[in-house]
């Protein structure tokens, strides 16, 4: 106490008296401050016992439901490429949902890009060589001479000029994940136009369908005009180790040939002797490179006379112009292409430009051993926007071919609401009819294909009744969109009298502003917030616990201050 | 292409033609509104023009001819490239022609692109040459009489980025582009550091902390 009495006389007296009542103010700021909710449980309990609970005090008022504002749910379809037509001499089918593929390139694919007129090649888009069919050689008046070019692209990709990804494509409202795939030859600019950053629509994922007729010489060029090196795998396609010109032609960088760098180009061949729906995939460090979407369906259609295929379905979904044999029994065919994405490593081609450092990235720092998957995508579409142009619409008793291959690197638990579907063929093989039964939920793993008929004759087990019943993966991260909900793979089987005349269908439930706004999928809109405003939107703050917060800091901060102060007053003596 | 083709295309070119006249330069982009000529190589020369003059020119001053090489083999002495012309800056006079000879030396596509030129002579404002692997286009323009910058790229997915990216100076120009190979630095660059460069930056404040406290030592604790 000598030192206190010291301390009335000198500076350093008067300091340590100062310090003193600081103390005891900064303690009672503190205890005033504290939230009496974090009071330890016995403190409150006790308290409660002397006096009661304390006044009732209303929660924080709902924040006011922000605007949704979504895009056109169905875009408008100015050049009627959902409609009929027959251009070339190729009979072109209607496509019922609100986004169809160009008739014009449609018929390109059909006759051959060397065998049409001018007029034709440029509203197709395409280049005069990049599907050129040759020779009738077995004289059934169909060509089996097939030369398919494809070039790598990039969509999502990184820029050294301001503004976001380049050659933007969008999975859903305002996703865009960094993407690589193969792409049909397209002449001119991959954007829309020069004022665009926007991908045209048919340089898109996922990788087109292929088509070729069981015993075509098929020839398929890989113009490798990506950055990287690159191949093509014809998963389950029957296909020689060697092509035709003595070069390695089964695509893996470690058993049969240097992988296509960039800037040049190499063809594979094959003359398919089995029918079936396979599979074509890049082969180069493929635990990257297929799940970046270089991966698309290859469809081995039976011989028949006259059987003009539709060489490439671009993104898949509707064939337009379905095979002989596919016509013979069922009324519309659908390509239904399903691929799950890692948002970190599509991020990986948005960071950097430079090749050195992407390729560091993605093949040495990306383990795909601890990815997880945040997208999950139905014909390179996810909800809502497969609503667009991934349904499947037909009318009562009508037979409909889907042909599912599953290029997610987790398996796809398919589902369909309303119906039970029929695999008749597995991975390319025939399932016996004793083996086939009506099903629900068919799984598929990794790279497996099936054929599934579906039977909308309303018997209690193929099918219901018209509606608009949705199929989905019914496993739950794929019904989401980065943990999102609605979205992922969710499309529906719709049929026609639930349709409108632009195709978008008459649903019944709620509002789908929130699902079609970007915000929804940057997690920023409550899910019910369009319908339950009141009851699930985000709740305002708590000004008073705010203030209380603060009040408990500037406590800490005197304490502190006072701490450190008597620590080096100690410290002092020995200092000197 | 069969001549009668190219006839009717010319022909529609000409229909078009008062429709590009009467807009003014922020024509929409029509890709349909294009005059674009494909050659039996697969090359595609589009919006050529050889003597229709821009308003503000009363004759053409000169004529240029370039030969632009384009491939990998233009990026290898620029690290981070892949793709490349073999000349990325033109310079020309006002209102002159210029040909252009595009040699495409690598097996994929390649574009030779020129944006910006005003939209009553060149719908969308473009002149593009486009070939297949291992072919050639030819084709001229006539540039307006103010002084300029224009841009030259490939529009094909990445190539822009990775290399394809040059610049028109029309008289003086109007001051370099960004990111024009070897002409501009890029707008956005990597960080180029090694793996050892945060502990060289720990080191170094540490370092800095001991000799200011080495330095300083006792003097801010004394009365």
């Amino acid at each position: 106490m000598a030192a206190a009495d010291d301390g009335g006389r000198g500076p350093a007296g008067r300091d340590r008296v100062r310090a003193r009542w600081l103390l005891v103010a900064a303690v009672l700021l503190a205890l005033a401050a504290w939230p009496p909710q974090w009071y330890p449980l016995p403190l409150r309990l006790k308290l409660t016992e002397w006096f009661g609970a304390t006044g009732y005090r209303a929660l924080p008022e709902s924040l006011p439901a922000g605007a949704a504002e979504p895009e056109p749910y169905c875009p408008p379809d100015p050049e009627n490429w959902r409609g009929r037509h027959s251009i070339e001499g190729v009979e072109i089918g209607e496509s019922a949902a609100c986004v169809a593929d160009n008739p014009w390139a449609v018929a390109a694919f059909v006759r051959g890009t060397n065998n049409v007129s001018p007029d034709t090649l440029a509203r197709s888009g395409l280049t005069a060589d990049a599907v050129e069919k040759g020779r009738d050689l077995d004289g059934d008046g169909d060509p089996d001479e097939i030369h398919i070019r494809l070039e790598v692209a990039e969509l999502n990709g990184a820029s050294t000029l301001p503004g976001g990804p380049v050659t933007r494509y969008e999975i859903a409202p305002g996703v865009r994940p960094g993407l690589w795939v193969f792409a049909p030859k397209l002449v001119g600019m991959a954007v829309e136009n020069f004022e665009s950053n926007r991908a045209r629509p048919d340089l898109r994922l996922p990788s087109p369908a292929l088509r070729v007729e069981q015993g075509d010489r098929v020839r398929i060029t890989l113009e490798n005009a990506h950055y990287m090196p690159h191949t093509i795998h014809l998963h389950g396609a029957d296909h020689g180790f060697v092509s035709a010109s003595g070069e390695g032609n089964d695509g893996v960088p470690f058993t049969s040939e240097i992988p296509v760098m960039p800037g040049h180009a190499r063809t594979y061949t094959l003359t398919p002797r089995q029918a079936g729906t396979m599979f074509y995939h890049c082969h180069v460090q493929p635990h990257v490179h297929v799940m970046m979407g270089l991966q698309g369906l290859f469809v081995i259609e039976e011989n028949r006379p006259d059987n003009w295929l539709q060489t490439m379905n671009i993104g898949a979904g509707l064939v337009r112009v379905p095979s002989r044999a596919q016509r013979e029994v069922y009324d519309r065919a659908y390509d239904l292409h399903y691929l799950d994405l890692d948002k970190q490593l599509g991020e990986r081609i948005q960071t950097d430009n430079d090749p050195r450092l992407i390729a560091r990235s993605m093949h040495r720092e990306y383990d795909v051993t601890d990815a997880t998957q945040d997208y999950f995508t139905l014909n390179g579409r996810s909800f809502p926007y497969t609503f667009r142009e991934s349904l499947v619409t037909g009318g009562e008793n009508e037979r409909i071919l889907l042909r599912v291959v599953n290029g997610g690197s987790k398996g796809l638990a398919l589902h369909t609401h309303g119906h039970k579907f029929t695999a008749t063929h597995r991975n390319g093989g025939e399932v016996p009819e004793s083996a086939r039964s009506p099903e629900d939920v068919i799984w598929l793993a990794t790279s497996e294909r099936a054929d599934l008929a579906l039977d909308l004759t309303n018997d209690g087990t193929h099918a219901y009744g018209p509606g608009i019943w949705p199929f989905h993966d019914h496993q739950n991260a794929g019904v989401t969109t980065d943990g999102i909900g609605p979205g992922g793979n969710i499309s529906a089987i719709v049929y026609s009298q639930y349709l409108d005349e632009a195709g978008w269908p008459q649903t019944r439930g709620v509002s789908w502003d929130n699902y079609f706004t970007e915000a929804y999928y940057r997690k920023q809109i409550p899910v019910w917030q369009s319908y339950a405003p009141g009851l699930f939107s985000d709740p305002g703050f708590d000004g008073r616990l705010l203030l209380r917060l603060v009040g408990l800091a500037v406590a800490a901060g005197v304490l502190l201050t006072l701490a450190l102060a008597a620590l080096l007053r100690r410290r002092r003596p020995r200092a000197e | 292409m069969s001549s009668s083709w190219r006839t009717a295309l010319t022909l529609l070119a000409l229909a078009l033609l008062p429709r590009w006249a009467g807009a003014q330069d922020e024509v929409p982009a029509d890709d349909h509104a294009h005059h674009h000529v494909t050659a039996p190589s697969g090359s595609v020369v589009m919006n050529e023009n050889r003597d229709r003059l821009p308003r503000d020119c009363s004759a053409i001053s000169r004529d240029y001819a370039f030969t632009i090489e384009a491939g990998r083999a233009y990026a290898a002495d620029r690290p981070g490239s892949l793709f490349g012309y073999s000349l990325n800056e033109l310079a020309v006079e006002p209102c002159s022609r210029i040909e252009i000879t595009f040699v495409n030396e690598d097996e994929v596509r390649h574009q030779w692109m020129v944006h910006g030129l005003p939209a009553y002579l060149y719908p969308a404002g473009m002149f593009h040459l486009e070939t297949p692997g291992k072919t050639r286009a030819r084709g001229s323009f006539i540039v307006p009489g103010d002084d300029r910058t224009y841009l030259i790229h490939c529009d094909m997915a990445q190539h822009m980025e990775k290399g394809m990216r040059g610049q028109l100076v029309v008289g003086r120009g109007s001051g370099d582009l960004w990111g024009v190979a070897g002409v501009s630095d890029d707008f956005r660059r990597s960080d180029y550091l090694p793996g050892f460069a945060p502990a060289l930056v720990a080191g170094a404040v540490a370092l800095a902390a001991l000799l200011a406290w080495l330095a300083l030592r006792g003097s801010p604790f004394k009365e």
